[in-house]
C-alpha cells in the first residue's frame, strides 16, 4: 500500500512539472476558465435591456407625447428619436437601427377623451426573437400600466372607488432568482461547463502523450499498475480544476452578485467527484485515441457539445428532444449543474442533492476503470 | 532447476499483428553474463522479440523464461530483475536528467536514498552529471541514449534488453555507450542487444541473425563469418554501379554489393580465382582500377546472409 502511494506520488508530482513547465497549458488552466466565464456571462445574457426603439407621433398632442414619455423614461426601451413617417420606420428596421417601434396614430388623444380604448401600433423586429418577444410583453405591459391610469383617472372622474372594484392585479413571481437576472441562472450552470471544457481536454492528451513519447512503455517494465498511473495523472488536475472552480465562484459572487444560500462543503465536496468524473472522461478518449489530433478533436467534441447542449447550464433539459434528453445521463455535466444550481440558487445541501453526488461519484468509478481497462487493452 | 542457471530461455516464441508475422517460433538460449547481439535487417522482428521478452507485448504461442519465470505467466517476477531500453528515446522531454532518472527510480520502487546514489553514481560514469539539471528535450543524441541507460539501470536490473541503443548516435558516442556496456559486462549482467552496426556485432560473444521473424544463423561472430563461403574481393572502379549490374548474377559471383565507393563481390573458389574474375570483369568492358581480396567481415557476413536469406532459403549447414 505503502509502495503503491509512493508511486501515485511520483506520477502527481511528474504530472506537475510537466504542467509548470508548460506555459501554454497553466495559461489555459488558469486564465481561460475566467475569461470564459467574464465572456459567456456577458454575452449569453437573456436579459434584454436598451432596445433601440423609434416612435413615430402621429396625434402630436400633449397624451401622446405623455404617453411616448413612458417608453423614453423605461429601462427596457432605448428610443433613439422620433420617425417622421411609416416609410422611414421602414428603412431604421431595415438597416438594422431599431428593433421596436412604437407608432401613435391620430385621434389618440381624442378616443383617450372618450373614455374608448385607444389604438396604439408596437412594432417588434421578429429577427430577432428574444428581444421581441420581451419587447412585446414588456409594451404591453407598459400600455397595460398606461391603460389602467386612464382608466384610474376616467374612474375617479366617475366617482368610481377602483379598491372596491375588485380589480385583479395578477401577481407573478419568479422564484429562487427574483430579480429574474440571467447570470444567476447561468453562472452555476457556466462553472460546470468551463470545468468540462478545461479538464476534458488536458486529460485526454495525457496518456495519448506517453505512448507516443514511449514512455508509457517504460511504464509497463515498471510495479507501476494502471490504476496508480490513472489516479496518479487526475490528482494534480483535480487540484486545478478546484482551483477553477473557486476562482469562479468568487468571481460569480463578486463580480455578478450571484447568492450563495447552500452549503459550501457540499458542493466543494461535489465538486471534487465532478472533476474527477470529468477527468476520467478525458482519460477514456485517451486511452483508445490513436493520435494526439484525434484526441484534441474528440475531447472537444466530448467537452463542448455535451457539456453545452446536455447539461441544462442553458436549455432545460426538459425541452430538448427524448432521446438527447437520456443522451444527457451519460455526460456528467447535468448533474453538476443540478448540484450547482441548487447550492448556489436555492439553498439545497446533502439531503436534496444526494441522488445527484451519488450519481457523480458512481460516473467517476466507472469512467476511471473503462479508461484503465481500455489502456491496457491499447497497450499490449 | 536453478532458476539463475540460465538468464534467458525462449521456445516457440510468436506474435503477430494482424496478417504481419514479426515474430515466429524463436528459439534462443542466453547464458548469464553474456552480450548477446541481435541482428536483422529492418523489419526483421528484433523489437518485436524484444519487447516480447521485456513483458511489453505478449506473445500469442509458445514462452520464453527470464531466470526461470515465464514471460506470460509471470511479467510481475521478471519485472524487477530486468532494464528495458526502447529504440526510440522515451524519457520525459521536459524533464531534466536527474528527474527523469528519480522518476522511473521511484515507480520502480528504489528507495530516496538509494535513487540518489545511484542517480549520482550512475551519471558521473556516463558523463552526465554536468547535464543533471538539464532538460531531457535539449540533449544531444548520444546523450539521450546515455540517459536512458542510466534510467534502464537504476534499479541495478540483471538482464539489460536494448533495442539499437546507438542508433542515431555519432561514432565516438557509440565507443564511449560500448564501453559502458563491456562495464556491466565485466559486472555480470546479461544484455541482450539488437543493433543494426557490424562493427557492434564483433562485440558480442553470440549472435542470433534474425530474419522474417525467424532466428536464421546463430553463433560467435567468428562463427557467423564461417558461414560465408568463397573469397570476398573489393573492386575499385571509377563506375561502381555501373560494375555492379554488369556482374550481379553472373556465374561464380554469390552476392555483389556496393561498399562506399568499392564494390564487394563474393566470388567462389578460393583466392587463386581472382584471375577468373578479372577476366569476367574485363568482358563487361567497364574500368576496373584494382581487384583486392578482402577479410570477410560482419558486414559481408551480414550483406550475403540477408540476401540468400531472400532469395533461395540457404539452411544452417
Amino acid at each position: 500500500m505503502k509502495a503503491a502511494l509512493i508511486r501515485v506520488a511520483a506520477v502527481a508530482g511528474k504530472e506537475f512539472k510537466h504542467l509548470l513547465r508548460d506555459p501554454r497549458a497553466l495559461a489555459t488552466v488558469l486564465m481561460l476558465p475566467v475569461l470564459q466565464l467574464l465572456l459567456f456571462a456577458y454575452a449569453i445574457s437573456f436579459d434584454v435591456k436598451n432596445v433601440p426603439t423609434v416612435v413615430l407621433d402621429q396625434d402630436n398632442t400633449p397624451a401622446s407625447r405623455q404617453y411616448l414619455q413612458t417608453y423614453r423614461s423605461s429601462e427596457f426601451f432605448d428610443v433613439l428619436g422620433s420617425a417622421d413617417d411609416l416609410s422611414q420606420v421602414d428603412q431604421l428596421f431595415d438597416q438594422n437601427t431599431v428593433r421596436i417601434a412604437v407608432i401613435v396614430p391620430s385621434g389618440f388623444a381624442r378616443s383617450l377623451a372618450s373614455g374608448e380604448k385607444a389604438q396604439v401600433a408596437v412594432l417588434t423586429d421578429g429577427s430577432e426573437p428574444t428581444s421581441a418577444q420581451l419587447g412585446q410583453a414588456y409594451a404591453t405591459a407598459l400600455n397595460a400600466g398606461y391603460g389602467q391610469r386612464v382608466v384610474t383617472e376616467w374612474a375617479d372622474r366617475q366617482g368610481f372607488d377602483l379598491s372596491q372594484a375588485g380589480a385583479i392585479e395578477p401577481r407573478l413571481r419568479t422564484w429562487y432568482n427574483p430579480e429574474g437576472k440571467s447570470s444567476n441562472f447561468l453562472i452555476p450552470g457556466l462553472m460546470v461547463v468551463i470545468i468540462m471544457i478545461v479538464t476534458v481536454q488536458q486529460t485526454a492528451v495525457t496518456l495519448v502523450r506517453e505512448r507516443e513519447q514511449g514512455t508509457g512503455e517504460q511504464m509497463t517494465v515498471s510495479p507501476l499498475r494502471r490504476g496508480e498511473l490513472m489516479v496518479g495523472k487526475l490528482l494534480p488536475w483535480t487540484l486545478l480544476a478546484f482551483a477553477d472552480m473557486l476562482v469562479i465562484a468568487l468571481v460569480g459572487i463578486w463580480v455578478f452578485d450571484l447568492p450563495l444560500r447552500g452549503s459550501i462543503g457540499f458542493l466543494a465536496a461535489s465538486s471534487v467527484v465532478f472533476v474527477f468524473a470529468a477527468l476520467g472522461l478525458g482519460l477514456i478518449i485517451s486511452a483508445v485515441a490513436p493520435s494526439l489530433e484525434t484526441a484534441n478533436i474528440v475531447g472537444l467534441l466530448i467537452a463542448f457539445l455535451p457539456a453545452f447542449l446536455l447539461s441544462g447550464f442553458a436549455f432545460p433539459l426538459e425541452s430538448i428532444p427524448t432521446p438527447l434528453q437520456w443522451l444527457s445521463y451519460a455526460f456528467p455535466g447535468r448533474y453538476m449543474v443540478d448540484i450547482s444550481r441548487g447550492v448556489f440558487l436555492k439553498g439545497a445541501g446533502f439531503a436534496e442533492l444526494w441522488p445527484q453526488l451519488a450519481a457523480l461519484a458512481g460516473y467517476a468509478l466507472v469512467v476511471l476503470v473503462a479508461s484503465s481497462l481500455l489502456y491496457r487493452r491499447r497497450s499490449a | 532447476m536453478s532458476s539463475d542457471a540460465i538468464a534467458v530461455q525462449v521456445h516457440g516464441l510468436s506474435r503477430s499483428f494482424g496478417a504481419n508475422q514479426a515474430v515466429a517460433g524463436v528459439d534462443l538460449t542466453i547464458t548469464p553474463g553474456m552480450i548477446f547481439g541481435l541482428l536483422g535487417p529492418d523489419g526483421a522482428g528484433k523489437s518485436t522479440l524484444i519487447k516480447l521478452l521485456a513483458t511489453v507485448l505478449t506473445p500469442d504461442n509458445g514462452d520464453g523464461l527470464i531466470f526461470g519465470k515465464s514471460i506470460k505467466h509471470a511479467p510481475g517476477q521478471i519485472i524487477p530483475r530486468i532494464g528495458y531500453m526502447s529504440q526510440n528515446f522515451s524519457m520525459y522531454p521536459e524533464l531534466s536528467v536527474a528527474e527523469n532518472l528519480n522518476f522511473f527510480a521511484t515507480i520502480r520502487g528504489v528507495g530516496r536514498t538509494e535513487r540518489r546514489r545511484r542517480a549520482a553514481q550512475l551519471m558521473s560514469a556516463m558523463g552526465l552529471r554536468e547535464f543533471a539539471d538539464r532538460r531531457a528535450r535539449y540533449l544531444s543524441g548520444g546523450m539521450k541514449q546515455k540517459l536512458m541507460l542510466a534510467a534502464t539501470l537504476m534499479h541495478k536490473p540483471d538482464l539489460l534488453l536494448l533495442d539499437e541503443p546507438t542508433t542515431g548516435v555519432d561514432p565516438v558516442s557509440r565507443r564511449e555507450f560500448w564501453r559502458i556496456l563491456a562495464g556491466l559486462h565485466r559486472d555480470g549482467k546479461t544484455v541482450l542487444v539488437a543493433t543494426p552496426y557490424m562493427d557492434e556485432a564483433e562485440r558480442c560473444a553470440h549472435l542470433a541473425f534474425l530474419s522474417s521473424g525467424r532466428i536464421s544463423y546463430q553463433g560467435s561472430p567468428a562463427d557467423i563469418k564461417v558461414l560465408v563461403p568463397g573469397t570476398l574481393f573489393e573492386l575499385t572502379t571509377p563506375e561502381p554501379r555501373a560494375v555492379l549490374a554488369a556482374i550481379a548474377g553472373t556465374p561464380g559471383v554469390r552476392s555483389a554489393h556496393l561498399y562506399g565507393d568499392v564494390v564487394r563481390v563474393l566470388w567462389s573458389g578460393d583466392g587463386s580465382a581472382a584471375e577468373q574474375l578479372k577476366s569476367q570483369l574485363l568482358a563487361t568492358g567497364l574500368p576496373v582500377t584494382a581487384i583486392r581480396p578482402t577479410r570477410v567481415d560482419m558486414e559481408a557476413a551480414f550483406a550475403f546472409l540477408t540476401e540468400s536469406e531472400r532469395s533461395v532459403e540457404v539452411g544452417q549447414p
